[in-house]
């Protein structure tokens, strides 16, 4: 009987547990090397996000103030506005960013003892 | 001595490695069209995806190959970030997504191989992806896709992006423009942030090298000292080649977000 249960090839499902087993031990405590990744993606993003809307917003305001012959007013305007817009760029590249990892490492989270649950 | 110690050993200035140069001078009317270094990069860089994909789909074994593992985990990656970020229906830009990618991580990579000694300077190692005319017009290319989907898909209901719902009117006055320009600045930071990035790096890294060749000029015991920027120019270049990568996989991720937001932007 031994024999025969040696030949049958395991099935897909049984297969598929002993892979995600073995992925299991493997895998290192803390983040994943892709994990990292996304972090120091989300650093770089941000200064340039903030510049961006800066950048955005005054030559708005520029644009505007020589249409309107309006020089200084309407340039400060658009800085003030491109800051907020900046701010606001880099808030939602954190929200998005954290949204993702969330529900990519839930299992991590949990892993660390700490539930994503827990903190809302 | 202010000779070189050895001779025709002189380092070349940081900025010569972005110099446009043209290969075959070609007008159309008014408009220089040669072929250029630049433009030679790029067909290389187009040339190596073509071969190597066509090499990777060729035997499509059940059990792959090294070539077609690679070819099947960058897909894998793609479609993982296309389906997470813009949902199942979010697969019909995937082909556009992943060209982007590899199109830019190839470029990345391609800047970071050395120059083949002795070759004329047009011939240089030539990084397409630090020219912000290039980097902005793939940024310019995902916006315009942005747009014109966001509206054949939402119609006039697109423009609630500028202005989320449940918001008291007297709000909105100072709101829309900001978000008016938060969607500007998205091309700006989209396009600048490769540019600064693979530009910042080349220019440290051809430093740093740079300091070597000096220090290997003057001769004499200061050759030594040489050892310490080598050692500085090996980790930039690691450094690069973690940006390289990671600066494609920004772009494409982004990409995503905004195609995901004109998808969905009638449910703001």
């Amino acid at each position: 009987m031994s024999d025969g249960a040696k030949q049958d090839p395991p099935s897909l499902d049984e297969f598929a547990k002993r892979l995600d087993a073995a992925r299991g031990a493997s895998e290192p405590e803390g983040s994943s090397p892709r994990a990292s990744g996304v972090e120091l993606g989300r650093a770089f993003r941000v200064g340039s996000e903030m510049l961006a809307g800066l950048i955005v917003g005054g030559l708005l305001g520029l644009g505007l103030d020589t249409l309107f012959d309006t020089k200084p007013l309407l340039l400060l305007v658009g800085i003030l506005l491109g800051f907020a817009a900046g701010v606001l760029n880099v808030s939602r590249a954190f929200k998005a960013a954290g949204k993702a990892a969330g529900k990519a490492s839930g299992t991590d989270a949990v892993q660390n003892g700490q539930k994503p649950s827990g903190q809302g | 001595m202010t000779r070189s110690a050895i001779p025709g050993l002189q380092a070349a200035g940081p900025m010569e490695q972005f110099e446009i140069l043209p290969i075959v001078p070609l007008t159309l009317g008014n408009l220089d069209v040669s072929f250029t270094n630049s433009s030679l990069w790029m067909v290389i860089g187009v040339g190596a995806i073509i071969i190597f994909f066509f090499a990777a789909t060729g035997r499509r074994a059940l059990i792959p190959g090294r070539v077609q593992s690679i070819a099947e985990v960058l897909h894998e990656f793609v479609a993982d970030l296309v389906r997470d970020t813009i949902g199942p229906d979010g697969l019909k830009f995937f082909p556009y997504v992943f060209t982007l990618f590899i199109f830019i991580l190839v470029a990345n990579f391609l800047g970071l191989f050395p120059t083949f000694p002795g070759l004329p300077h047009q011939f240089h190692t030539f990084t397409t992806t630090s020219h912000i005319i290039v980097t902005f017009a793939l940024a310019m290319v995902t916006i315009a896709i942005v747009i014109i989907y966001g509206l054949a898909k939402n119609g006039l209901k697109f423009f609630n992006l500028f202005a989320p719902s449940g918001l008291p009117i007297w709000l909105l006055p100072i709101l829309v423009p900001i978000e008016i320009i938060s969607f500007l600045s998205r091309p700006v930071s989209l396009g600048v942030r490769l540019f600064a990035n693979m530009l910042a790096g080349h220019i440290i890294l051809k430093l740093f090298a740079g300091f070597v060749i000096s220090l290997l000029s003057a001769g004499g015991a200061v050759m030594i000292l040489g050892i310490a920027p080598f050692f500085g120019a090996v980790a930039i270049f690691l450094l690069e080649f973690l940006v390289a990568a990671l600066q494609a996989y920004v772009f494409a991720i982004l990409t995503c977000i905004y195609l995901s937001d004109a998808a969905h932007a009638a449910d703001h």
